[in-house]
């Protein structure tokens, strides 16, 4: 387990030179189709990593056995925003032993949102289309995949933690690829916006893939998107490696048997961060209490 | 060579265009006894007068076309005289339709009535259309979505469709060649693209960056030359390996840019259209989306280097017009 234990929020600078190696080494002969730089990944890393550490806290469990090699990282989508999928990305960046970037897969809406599209290109994400992928995989890269889609990011409060149904896209990307998927589980996410309902007819009516009403959004406007600052925990399962005799075209019904392992690998990673997540707000709570206990003292 | 090769009668569609001139000489370069007929509907009188090659200004949608294939007995017949998308005016529609599908529809024809060994026809990448969801690289048999989104490259988008499936149809009597390749760029090409890159003042997207792919014309004269020996019946996309987001191919052009926001782009060209200075609208969104196209089955007849110029070295030599 890797957790922060030093109140000092920069990105340390000997982490940052080792970054910048291996970004450098790594990606030295590869042009990227879709505008992924290395330079502004790095920098993205130095600007979020206070918040990384500092503001959502994450602690990253089962990172250690990861071996250097490409997987399809499959993970549970939480949060309204895709603020899990940052996270992931860095912890797979700053805490294995060897970097791995992720290329996270995207919904089209997002890609074609102007800014946004173009930021979270330069930082490495795609259009999820199995053709992109398979490119990727071609050239050693790994994958990040919410096999959940947009089902998983925008749920009502009362479906917090409750599995959406996986696509299989990515299980038969593997199979192609002889490569193994590494499930993840992020806790903490989904109460960055501890109440949300989902106005699915209003969504659908501004052509959006949904819209979340919080006590603050769209109240408050861009302000109420704001996350809370919710201590968050990511747990890597161990690497799944699917049978070598399964066949990319292989019937729905036996690639859906592997999804189910996969998805309740999840789960139980879920569970377990259930049990062991901190109480929410406790980091704030504390150090205020702490200075009215120490004033009570005098 | 051999002596039959040296008696290739030659006919180019287009021949005002940059690019036919330039195929016209690597013809002549590499086949010094090749004579070509080079026809267009413009002015012809500024193209250089060069020994085997004789110019007549016609238009091909009309009768005295039929006669030159009779007259002549042509071996191969480039069409490189699809109308181009640089300007929205109403008045080029009809013109455009009536050129590149009734025009090409003729071409057709006569090529198969009068034995034309060979066909090769200029299409290009701009078929495939520029959506968010495009993946890379995208393959010859992929749909042709551009006239969904786009309505004035329906004509664009039929000529090619129309020119495939007659291909295909007529395999066995001719030879067709169908090339899209992207965007081709030089000193004597004058399409959107190559505008939009010299332009006194140029707007640099700020909220996209595209990939795009860049080939220069010399290299797009040569394919087309070796079209004629070594590319057999099919649709090839051209395009050379690298490619280049527009932000650094308009630094790469070193041309004066002012930032713009392209989702506020058509908005804009509304405006622009005012002033005349009109943009393709269906140019807005090659800013925002990449169209990047494979190029594996040109690479299987032309080898794995079949160009020159990679794209740095094909803007270079456009900045220094």
């Amino acid at each position: 387990m890797t957790e922060n234990t030093e109140f000092n929020y920069q990105l340390p600078q000997e982490t940052y030179e080792r970054l910048a190696a291996f970004l450098g080494e790594r990606y030295k002969d590869y042009q990227d189709p879709w505008g992924f730089d290395p330079k502004t990944f790095l920098k993205a890393v130095k600007i979020l990593y206070p918040l990384y550490k500092g503001y959502f806290k994450v602690r990253v469990f089962g990172i250690e056995d990861l071996e250097m090699k490409p997987y399809i990282v499959v993970g549970n989508h939480s949060g309204q925003l895709p603020i899990d999928a940052m996270l992931i990305s860095m912890a797979f960046i700053l805490e294995t032993k060897n970097p791995i970037v992720l290329r996270a897969m995207i919904e089209r809406f997002m890609a074609q949102l102007p800014f946004i599209g173009k930021v979270s290109a330069e930082l490495g994400s795609i259009l999820g289309d199995r053709k992109n992928c398979q490119y990727l995989l071609e050239h050693g890269e790994s994958i990040l995949v919410f096999p959940e889609g947009v089902r998983g990011v925008s749920k009502n409060t009362k479906d917090y933690y409750k599995l959406q149904k996986f696509s299989t896209g990515f299980c038969r990307m593997a199979i192609k690829n002889k490569i193994e998927i590494l499930p993840v589980a992020v806790v903490g996410a989904e109460e960055m916006y501890p109440f949300v309902y989902q106005a699915k007819k209003l969504a659908k009516f501004l052509k959006l893939p949904s819209f979340p009403i919080t006590p603050l959004f769209p109240l408050a406007g861009p302000l109420g998107l704001v996350p809370l600052p919710s201590p968050i925990d990511i747990y890597i399962g161990k690497p799944y490696q699917l049978p070598t005799e399964l066949s990319y075209d292989a019937s729905e019904n036996l690639i859906r048997e592997h999804v189910y392992k996969i998805e309740t690998k999840i789960k139980a990673l879920l569970n377990q961060g259930l049990k062991n997540r901190r109480p929410f707000f406790d980091d704030i709570r504390k150090p205020v209490w702490d200075f009215f206990g120490k004033l009570n003292r005098k | 060579m051999t002596a039959e090769k040296k008696e290739l009668k030659i006919l180019i569609i287009g021949m005002a265009g940059g690019l036919a001139q330039l195929t016209s000489r690597l013809i002549l370069k590499n086949n010094p006894h090749a004579k070509i007929l080079g026809i267009d509907s413009r002015d012809l009188s500024q193209c250089p007068k060069l020994k085997g090659i004789e110019y007549m200004r016609m238009k091909y949608s009309r009768g005295n076309f039929e006669n030159i294939f009779r007259s002549f007995e042509f071996d191969i017949v480039f069409h490189l005289a699809r109308v181009s998308h640089s300007s929205n005016k109403n008045d080029d529609v009809s013109k455009r339709l009536d050129l590149n599908l009734m025009g090409t529809n003729r071409i057709l024809s006569l090529c198969l009535s009068f034995k034309v060994k060979k066909l090769i026809i200029l299409s290009t990448y701009h078929v495939y259309g520029s959506l968010p969801d495009n993946f890379v690289f995208i393959p010859e048999n992929s749909p042709l979505q551009a006239s969904i989104h786009y309505p004035e490259l329906r004509d664009v988008v039929e000529m090619d469709q129309l020119c495939t499936g007659w291909m295909w149809k007529n395999q066995k009597e001719m030879s067709t060649v169908v090339l899209r390749p992207c965007n081709i760029i030089g000193t004597q090409i004058q399409n959107a693209i190559t505008k939009y890159l010299t332009g006194r003042l140029t707007l640099n997207p700020v909220d996209f960056n595209p990939m795009f792919q860049f080939i220069h014309e010399f290299d797009m004269a040569s394919i087309l030359e070796r079209a004629i020996e070594e590319l057999p019946t099919g649709v090839y996309n051209v395009a050379p390996n690298d490619f280049i987001s527009i932000k650094e191919a308009l630094e790469q052009v070193q041309g004066q840019s002012i930032p713009f926001p392209v989702s506020l782009g058509k908005p804009i060209n509304k405006l622009l259209k005012f002033f005349g200075m009109d943009v393709p609208d269906y140019f807005i969104d090659y800013l925002k989306y990449s169209c990047l196209i494979d190029n594996q089955a040109i690479k299987k007849h032309l080898g794995e280097k079949f160009y020159r110029y990679n794209v740095r070295e094909t803007l270079d030599l456009i900045s220094m017009r």
